[in-house]
């Protein structure tokens, strides 16, 4: 129960209702407290001119008319009920109560005020508290016959007055207070909702591990919906490189099984015959089929690691002529027994900034397919120039040329054009200049006219 | 010369022991990283061969113990693991070169016998000679027989690297990587064909065939 307690205080959202609600019932409290403190002081003010003005009007009447012409108005008053009720008095030079009427159902006891009287003096305020709590105001004034003459009001409905305001004033905090916190729920539980959802869909892929569960984006261009937006474009990229590495491991898988069933057929043939020549030879093929096995481990990791980026590249400012000039001399006999000729055209000062030993492969690769495919009498020529921004390394060969149906497809995986499948060929050469090209900010282009042979161009960022 | 090999599995164990003794060497073998940390500190090896995965201790903590005993014996590290950073871990550790499985025991060989080489100090001959072939590295002059044969750098290049290894078996990829500088595999056959034309300037006027194909596993040198 106290950890929910905990959880619950530590939620943003209930952290949030409560700082607005508070804000909210903190000013209505304040505007509340400034009004009534207001009316309470306008109404004391009321009061206070109805005690003066009474007291102004029945000390002139008295002096006029003396105490008839003073009963006389208050009567009048009465009469006319003009007046609310107040406390007359009147005292005589010697103290002596010349004038006395007060409401019958007031509980003053107005011998308190005698020593009040005298410290007043000739004219003031005095207050006096009754016995079942109200309060009565009393105004007095010296008459120039040194008679004290007395005004009084009670407070009561004042009082009465406030305590029916301040009713109304607490059942409106009451509400306003109900409203603040609902509306503070309201509000943040709306604010809230993209976070929620964000986590329920973390939840939902946790626990089931499907990775298609995609956050509700309500408002895409708030913070909250940017981040969706964000998050679900995260999810995007994970599940795509989830997708190529449960892909790329089901090709390793696929295209282990064609060689190891190679290894296991040799080798059953071979024991089955018993020949020791026949064994010899199966077991030189198995050596050459796991040689094959290990490369094209080697040529998938490389792969899939400069595909996902963590391919470790010793960066360095490379000439692209000497790149030329390596791969030329790897296939210049190759070349020369298979009647191609074999052409450089690189112009000097073509600088990239790349792995050196990357890009060798990168050319050499290149070559060797277009060596391959090109037919005797042929011709592969190998070039490096620049074009404005980028350096080129361009091998184009005489060959048959690839089918505009297979162009797409020539860098993916392991995939050969139906006439090359005879051929020793991992189908993956491709695969890896690519990735290593696209490794260094690069892209390769094939352009190819079926029979009038293939040209592969390798673009990269020059340096300066 | 004595060698230590560290390996648990049983199968390349055995092919690492034997293939060793048959290249000449008298070699130990430990299946588990104590074994091999006590043979390493009681007797002087040449070189230790070491797989990183064994059993208790592992390899690099095996390699980092023995350098921390001042035990100076040139370690190569045998790895299933091909990653630059596994790499760089190995030779931090202490290693001296690493190999990753699967390899040619070629390579190995090749590879120990280069350290052994630089811990010894032994100066490069000048001069090459096996049987009735000569090579001299400063003239570049190849002869066979007292009959001086023309080659082109490459092939000079080729059959250098077969007379350092006169007798043992040279991989495709180690010829590849020492003649070329190149380590990939590729897909027509570059190194067959510089082979071959060794074979054409070296062996066609002889009875006796110097270069001989090994199906599957590469080109030996006959001693």
């Amino acid at each position: 129960m106290s950890s929910r307690l905990d959880r619950l205080r530590g939620a943003l959202g209930f952290r949030l209702a409560l700082y607005y609600a508070a804000v909210f019932l903190a000013s209505t409290l304040a505007l509340a407290a400034i009004t009534y403190v207001l009316l309470a002081a306008s109404l004391r003010q009321a009061d206070h001119d109805l005690i003066t003005t009474t007291l102004r009007r029945y000390a002139a009447a008295y002096q006029r008319g003396g105490l008839p012409l003073l009963n006389r108005v208050i009567t009048a008053d009465r009469v006319a009920g003009r007046y609310e009720p107040v406390l007359v008095r009147v005292i005589g030079e010697r103290s002596e109560a010349v004038y006395f009427s007060m409401p019958a159902d007031w509980r003053f006891d107005l011998e308190q005020l005698a020593g009040e009287e005298r410290r007043l003096g000739a004219a003031g305020w005095a207050e006096l508290r009754s016995l079942d709590g109200n309060v009565l105001e009393i105004a007095s004034t010296r008459l120039p016959d040194g008679t004290l003459f007395q005004v009084g009001k009670s407070t009561e409905r004042r009082a009465e007055l406030l305590a029916r305001y301040r009713g109304t004033l607490l059942a409106a905090f009451l509400s306003v207070a109900l409203l603040a916190v609902a509306g503070g729920y309201a509000l943040t539980h709306s604010a809230l909702r993209p976070l929620r959802d964000l986590t329920a869909t973390v939840r939902a892929i946790l626990q089931t591990g499907h990775m298609q569960a995609r956050v509700p984006v309500r408002q895409p261009r708030d913070t909250l919906g940017e981040l969706s937006l964000l998050f679900n474009a995260m999810l995007d990229r994970i599940e795509g490189l989830l997708g190529a590495m449960r892909g790329s491991l089901d090709n390793v898988a696929h295209d282990l099984r064609t060689p190891l069933m190679r290894l296991r057929s040799r080798a059953e043939s071979a024991l089955e015959s018993g020949g020791e020549e026949a064994c010899r030879e199966a077991l030189a093929d198995c050596l050459e089929e796991s040689d094959r096995v290990a490369s094209m481990l080697e040529i998938l990791m490389d792969i899939s690691e400069a595909e996902t980026g963590t391919l470790r590249l010793q960066k360095q400012r490379v000439d692209l002529a000497g790149v030329v000039r390596d791969a030329m001399d790897l296939y210049a006999d190759v070349a020369e027994d298979r009647g191609i000729s074999l052409h450089a055209d690189a112009a000097e000062d073509v600088c990239v900034h790349a792995d050196r030993n990357r890009l060798r492969q990168v050319a050499a690769n290149l070559l060797d397919n277009a060596v391959k495919y090109t037919p005797r009498g042929g011709r592969v020529e190998l070039a490096a120039r620049r074009e404005g921004a980028e350096a080129l390394l361009i091998v184009r060969d005489t060959g048959p040329g690839i089918p505009p149906e297979d162009r797409p497809r020539i860098f993916d995986r392991l995939y050969r054009g139906d006439r090359s499948r005879s051929e020793r060929g991992l189908g993956l050469g491709l695969s890896l200049v690519r990735a290593i090209v696209e490794a260094h900010q690069g892209g390769v282009t094939v352009d190819s006219t079926p029979g009038g042979g293939s040209a592969f161009t390798v673009h990269l960022p020059a340096c300066d | 010369m004595r060698l230590l090999v560290v390996e648990d599995d049983p199968t390349i164990a055995s092919f690492l022991v034997k293939g060793l003794q048959g290249a000449g060497f008298t070699v130990d073998h430990a299946t588990s990283g104590g074994d091999a940390l006590h043979l390493a500190s009681s007797s002087d090896y040449a070189v230790a061969v070491v797989d990183v995965m064994l059993p208790g201790m592992d390899g690099l903590a095996l390699i980092e113990e023995m350098r921390r005993r001042r035990v100076r014996t040139p370690v190569i590290i045998l790895s299933a693991r091909r990653s630059v950073d596994d790499r760089v871990k190995g030779l931090q550790a202490g290693g001296d070169d690493y190999l990753t499985k699967p390899f040619a025991f070629a390579e190995l060989l090749a590879r120990v016998q280069a350290l052994i080489r630089r811990a010894t100090g032994a100066a490069d001959p000048t001069r090459l000679a096996v049987g009735d072939l000569t090579l001299d590295l400063v003239t570049r002059r190849v002869e066979r027989a007292g009959r001086p044969i023309e080659l082109r750098p490459r092939e000079f290049a080729l059959l250098e690297y077969l007379m350092r290894n006169a007798g043992r078996v040279v991989s495709k990829p180690m010829i590849l990587s020492h003649v070329w500088d190149y380590s990939f595999d590729p897909r027509t056959n570059v190194v067959d064909v510089l082979v071959h034309r060794l074979r054409e300037k070296l062996d066609k006027d002889f009875d006796r065939k110097r270069i001989r194909t090994v199906r599957g596993m590469g080109y030996v040198l006959e001693a």
